[in-house]
């Protein structure tokens, strides 16, 4: 098991390496010259843009602009915005936003995604099955923001349940239409995925050994069919939980949200390069550790993992 | 002798008493395909199995013997149903069972061993907790033997159990008191020196925790010379009942598992095939059912292996007074094993009845072919039909082959062939082929024997030069072929060429069999396309199938017609040497027997060579002219076929021919 | 063994009547079924599944209209006036008018062509490039797939959407639609690459390539002639199902407007105009957003479609 870890581990690293540089190019590849920006429309000092160039290592050559910069990264020094502040700050503050809505969103998929995928996969061909089916299909085929604009619709302007927007610090009813919009994809996933899981391991020839033992229904279904669904379902879970981060872009600008997605977004259009490879550096780590802990997980669920 | 037929009178006895465990009759069984057709599977088919008995059912696949099993469990796969006839468990109906009323018979009253052990063990689960599950799900009491009357009644006669609570388990907790114990009672009556520690030996050996019973630990005492009433007062005091984890390990040790109790605590990957096979047995007895239902349960093991585990399973089930019904494609083994026989072909019984009267006598068509095809010792290797056309003297030219097995010249020479492979995360080396050498005379064939693991399909790999060896040379009519290249490679590939096991993974699934048979053609661009199509039309007349099929894909084909392909296939280039890894193992019987008399009239026609891979010795007594034998890498015997069957010179060659089920009965007395 | 004196009651000798069970000779073909490939198999599953009929009627249909949106109106999608701006549907008009007061019913027609072809030419892409690096890595084996594992495995931490809005801010003046295509290619590759990978990796070990190169057949001819063709079905399952996922992307980065510049008509766009007026005219912004749905839809439900024809495990090897 520890060997396993830290082989995973390390294959981790260069990952890390390669996205960041990526990310990093990809920004610094930007057109137009983020000093100028800062100016605005006054006339550009030269000589206090070359000091800010300076600063911002911006006259260095590439390669060691990036490597600065992850020196920087490693003691989670990002910089500042050009409004002066902190990159750090405007992230902790939006970080804890997005985290809560990716939780909700998180337990909304994996809750109800198992619960009907299950049911669909053991009763495969009932009608409910099909309902589950086709519902699954449609949400997988209309965009997320057009679920959250019906949802928006319905739920906010016409029935009133729940509020359209949450606005800068919402609580967890302000978040739960969001949440529910932003699983709603992966939910369906997970349903198609669980469902074909469970509907081909009740073939299988160990759950008909188990039957043979004289197990009753229930805990044959329990522990053979469903303990070893779950595997790939978990993994997929574990997956989306980064996932989720990064996709919060759409739903927190539609329910004005200022979570990560929303500054993401709004310092890639005004070209705040700092904030974007910082944001990005960080949702890739997330998501990268999101993938390490889900290879523990499925060492954890699959013992012919955790001996290789 | 005499106590052994004392006890088959019994057992004669006990059952004619009773009416049969299981009763099936007129049973039909029905699968739905997808467009809503049924296809009958099992047809009017009817058997019975009384207490105590094996019943072998015999058949080739799809015959419905596997169906007939699960039907009785209640366990038919996808759309199957029983439709019509009757199934009997001890006089109750059961074929209308609920699956809910078949969960109070399954495991208690009706066990399963299943086929295949790698499938069938769940990965996630540490083996003792599969245990576990079957003795929880009947709530089995653990600290007690349960029996069923037919051994309690056998047991009783000859060993004194003195009442219920005799049949407690023995804990591992009180082992330890329990053989010193035993100890001190041996010194107490004057057992000194080597006779002490033998016993003492005996009793760490029988007194496994969980597994041996009071009433059996006080007659071992007594046996051992210890006064009746001393032994029964110690077994008494310390043999209490056991725990689950005692239980769980008693079982897996019964099953014939080493060092059970630790074993109990790993995952079924960490276990070989055999070992599975043994915990699925383990499983299949844990509460103590009257029938046994082993469906082809050695099927998937080496010969040796299954030989064990058989004989195994046989003892167990006759100390249990369980009766098995045992599902089964090798004649051999069923007249070996059971004493009632039920040939089964195409959802039907064609024939029933004492084992070895059925297979000795049979009546039926079928079965008089299935008996007259299968492989065994007593088989002889087989005449072509040109040589049996000829007169007496060429059968006999092809026998006395040694005198010319000597003159005929060298096609394939292997010599000090080693193969080592890397150990996955290791720095160690694995020698999977080790110091071979042999020679492979041209016309003739030279089978190499051994079970997995012995190394003999890596050596054909290198033969075919699939493979570099590690040191050591195979030359091909006398050059090296580690120094072809190009166009002598191109050269080599045209005249030595493979037929390989799996007559399913070796015929590319998007070809059409005229493609297949013609890629040899393409490749060393023999001919124009009209002679191309006129050889492939000849190549399917050589391996006797209709033209029709070349407009056809594989997975239209049975297994036997795919070998037949990749056989046509590798005749396209005529080439000298034809390299057939485990080319017949995958077959039924009577397939098996037309596939290999097919390459012996090809090699009598053509005068091919084959080096012949397999596992299976009874194929090598009717194929091979010269034998190798192989373990582990290591080439132990070589010699001719009939001197190695006649008088294997190593231990490990007996041991093989020992295990080929049935190898000793003479089958088909009344075919010519 | 036990003797076999005397059989027990029910187990005598039985010998079924020949007439009842009737003996075939041993493996014959049947030669009165007709001949089918995998690709003809895959077909007759595929006709018999009602979820293929109805997606490729409506596939058919969707080409149609973005081959020929004229046929369906006669009105310019960009023919706006502010005098129309929110009026109700009326003859000639069935959707009624956007804010900008451009007929909402063109507008959706023509959108189609946008989407589609968005669609189509970054499937095309991802499905040439990405088959080839995966193809590559799996037939290679060793360095060169550890290498390009790698690089599948820094393109797939980065969200595709973070990813491609950062690409495309780099190209806001280019308007052809190409610079989607591309972006969307550059971050879809990867997902086609490891399937690709995958599919040549396990066809590679099938037994029937060592058979081809035992009969003379070079690696490079196995790739060509066994291993690909082999792997085709996965891929095939992969394209069509990103296909509906890529349109659903363009739509997602036009909407966020920084896909397609505002001069092409797309149902993104569209959307992303109309959610200001949501409130009071939701019907705007319903019936681009049902196009697109349907489009997504009809595109997923054929890659299911294709993914049971073709799925190795229902068919009876």
């Amino acid at each position: 098991m520890g060997k396993y870890l830290l082989r995973r581990i390390l294959q981790m690293i260069p990952v890390v390496l390669g996205t960041t540089l990526l990310v990093y190019a990809l920004v610094f590849a930007l057109p137009g010259d983020p000093v100028k920006a800062m100016f605005g429309d006054k006339p550009v000092n030269e000589a206090v843009a070359a000091q800010i160039r300076a600063e911002y290592n911006l006259d260095k050559p590439f390669i060691v602009q990036y490597f600065l910069f992850l020196k920087n990264a490693l003691t989670l020094n990002f910089g500042e915005t050009f409004a002066g502040q902190p990159v750090i700050a405007e992230i902790g503050r939006a970080f804890p936003v997005t985290i809560k809505l990716a939780l909700m969103a998180f337990c909304f998929e994996a809750i109800f995604g198992c619960v009907f995928g299950v049911i669909s996969g053991l009763k495969k061909g009932k009608w409910y099955d099909s309902v589950i089916l086709i519902v699954s299909l449609l949400l997988i085929s209309v965009p997320t923001f057009v679920t959250g604009f019906v949802g928006q619709y319905f739920l906010g302007v016409k029935w009133r349940i729940l509020p359209v927007t949450a606005g800068a610090n919402p609580g967890f009813f302000d978040l739960l239409m969001p949440a529910m919009v932003l699983g709603s994809v992966s939910m369906a996933y997970i349903i198609r995925l669980a469902r074909s899981e469970v509907s081909s391991n009740i073939a299988l020839d160990y759950v008909r050994t188990a039957r043979a033992k004289g197990m009753s229904n229930t805990s044959v279904t329990f522990r053979h069919i469903l303990r070893n669904s779950m595997i790939p379902v978990v993994t997929y879970l574990g997956q989306d939980l980064g996932a989720l981060m990064g996709g919060a872009m759409i739903t927190e600008q539609i329910f004005n949200i200022h979570g990560i997605g929303f500054l993401t977004y709004q310092s890639i259009l005004k070209g705040e390069a700092n904030m974007v490879v910082s944001v990005v550096t960080l949702l890739t780590l997330v998501f990268v550790i999101c993938n390490l802990l889900v290879d523990m997980l499925y060492a954890a669920l699959d013992p012919r993992i955790r001996y290789a | 002798m005499s106590e052994q037929t004392n006890i088959d009178d019994k057992l004669g006895q006990l059952q004619r008493a009773e009416v049969p465990l299981l009763e099936v009759k007129d049973l039909q069984v029905d699968f739905t395909t997808d467009d809503g057709r049924a296809v009958h599977a099992v047809r009017d088919s009817s058997f019975s199995v009384y207490p105590g008995q094996w019943v072998a059912i015999v058949g080739e696949s799809g015959s419905g013997k596997s169906t007939s099993a699960m039907a009785c469990l209640g366990l038919l796969p996808g759309t199957g149903k029983v439709v019509g006839g009757s199934i009997k468990l001890n006089g109750n109906e059961i074929s209308h069972y609920t699956q809910k009323e078949f969960v109070n018979v399954r495991g208690s009253k009706m066990g399963l061993v299943p086929q295949d052990p790698m499938s069938n063990l769940n990965p996630v689960w540490r083996i003792g907790t599969q245990v576990k599950e079957a003795l929880v799900a009947n709530n089995m009491d653990v600290s007690h033997e349960k029996r069923s009357d037919l051994a309690k009644a056998l047991a009783k006669a000859d060993i004194e159990i003195k009442s219920e609570g005799d049949e407690t388990f023995l804990g591992s907790k009180q082992l330890p008191e329990l053989l010193e114990a035993a100890e001190q009672a041996l010194v107490a009556i004057g057992v000194e020196g080597d006779a002490f520690a033998k016993k003492m030996e005996y009793f760490r050996a029988e007194w496994v925790p969980g597994s041996e019973t009071r009433w059996r630990v006080a007659d071992d005492l007594v046996k051992a010379g210890v006064k009746a009433d001393d032994a029964w007062y110690i077994a008494k005091k310390y043999v209490t009942g056991s725990s689950m984890e005692d239980r769980i390990a008693g079982l897996l040790d019964e099953a014939g598992l080493p060092d059970a109790a630790t074993r109990a605590r790993q995952y079924p990957h960490e276990f070989s095939g055999g070992m599975r096979q043994r915990a699925l047995i383990a499983i299949g007895l844990a509460c103590r059912p009257e029938l046994l239902i082993a469906d082809e349960p050695t099927s998937a093991l080496d010969v040796t292996v299954q030989k064990k585990i058989l004989d195994h399973l046989q003892d167990l089930t006759d100390s249990l007074g369980t009766a098995v019904l045992f599902i089964t494609h090798d004649l051999g083994l069923a007249a070996e094993r059971a004493q009632h026989i039920v040939v089964m072909y195409k959802g039907q019984v064609v024939e029933s009845g004492p084992s070895l009267e059925v297979l000795q006598h049979p009546q039926h068509p079928y079965t008089k072919r299935l008996v007259a095809a299968a492989p065994s010792l007593a088989s002889q290797r087989i005449v072509s039909v040109e040589e049996r056309g000829q007169d007496a003297s060429a059968i006999m030219e092809h026998k006395v082959n040694e005198e010319s097995l000597e003159k005929a010249d060298t096609i394939i020479e292997v010599s000090h062939l080693t193969r080592e492979f890397k150990l996955p995360r290791t720095k160690d080396m694995f020698k999977a082929v080790d110091d071979v050498s042999f020679k492979l005379k041209r016309g003739t064939t030279l089978a190499i024997v051994g079970e997995s693991g012995s190394g003999k399909s890596t050596v054909a790999n290198m033969v075919l030069k699939l493979l570099e060896p590690t040191s050591g040379t195979v030359t091909y009519n006398g050059s090296d072929i580690a120094q072809f290249k190009g166009e002598s490679l191109l050269d080599f590939r045209r005249h030595v060429q493979p037929v390989f096991q799996n007559p399913y993974g070796s015929l590319d699934p998007m070809y059409s069999i005229f493609r297949s048979i013609e890629e040899p053609l393409r490749i060393h661009k023999v001919g124009d396309k009209k002679s191309r199509a006129a050889r492939v039309r000849e190549l399917l007349d050589m391996v006797e199938l209709p033209e029709s099929v070349m407009r056809r894909y594989p997975n239209e084909l049975s297994g036997g017609q795919r070998q037949r392909i990749a056989i046509a296939r590798a005749m396209a280039l005529n080439p000298d040497v034809i390299v057939c890894d485990e080319a017949v193992s995958a077959l039924d019987v009577l397939v098996q027997d037309q596939v290999l008399h097919l390459l012996n009239d090809l090699q009598a026609k053509n005068g091919l060579s084959y080096l012949f891979i397999t596992h299976d010795l009874a194929v090598v007594r009717q194929i091979a002219d010269d034998v190798v034998v192989m373990q582990h890498g290591k080439l132990v015997e070589h010699g001719t076929t009939d001197e190695v069957f006649l008088h294997p010179q190593q231990q490990y060659t007996r041991d093989l021919l020992d295990a080929i089920p049935g190898g000793k009965l003479e089958l088909g007395l009344n075919l010519d | 063994m036990t003797d076999i004196t005397k059989p027990l009651p029910g187990q005598e000798r039985y010998v079924a009547p020949l007439e009842e069970t009737p003996l075939q000779t041993v493996d014959t073909v049947d030669e009165s079924a007709t001949a089918t490939s995998m690709w003809s198999d895959a077909w007759r599953a595929l006709r018999r599944n009602p979820l293929f009929i109805i997606s490729s009627i409506l596939i058919v249909f969707i080409i149609f209209v973005a081959l020929f949106p004229g046929v369906f109106t006669k009105n310019d999608p960009n023919y706006c006036t502010l005098d129309n701006s929110l009026e109700p549907a009326r003859p000639g008009h069935p959707f009624g008018f956007d804010l900008q007061g451009c007929d909402v019913y063109s507008r959706v027609i023509y959108g189609t062509r946008t989407s589609l072809s968005v669609g189509i030419l970054s499937t095309l892409i991802v499905v040439a490039v990405g088959t080839l690096i995966g193809a590559i890595a799996g037939f290679c084996g060793g360095w060169i797939d550890a290498v390009l594992s790698r690089i599948v495995d820094i393109f797939m931490a980065i969200p595709m959407l973070l990813g491609a809005i950062v690409v495309l801010q780099m190209f806001r003046t280019i308007t052809s639609i190409w610079k989607v295509v591309l972006v969307l290619a550059l971050f879809g590759w990867v997902s086609t690459a490891r399937i690709a990978r995958g599919a040549v990796l396990s066809s590679k070990n099938l037994e029937f390539n060592t058979a081809s190169t035992a009969l003379g057949s070079t690696p490079m001819r196995n790739l060509f002639r066994h291993i690909l063709p082999n792997s085709l079905a996965p891929i095939i399952v992969i394209a069509t199902t990103s296909l509906g996922s890529y349109i659903v992307s363009e739509a997602t980065l036009s909407f966020l407007g920084i896909g397609l510049p505002s001069t092409t008509v797309s149902w993104g766009g569209d959307i992303s105009n109309a959610q200001s007026i949501l409130r009071t005219d939701p019907m705007v912004l319903f019936y681009p957003s049902v196009a697109l749905a349907v489009t997504v839809l009809a595109f997923i439900m054929m890659g299911d479609a294709v993914k049971d024809a073709l799925d190795p495990k229902s068919r009876t090897a």
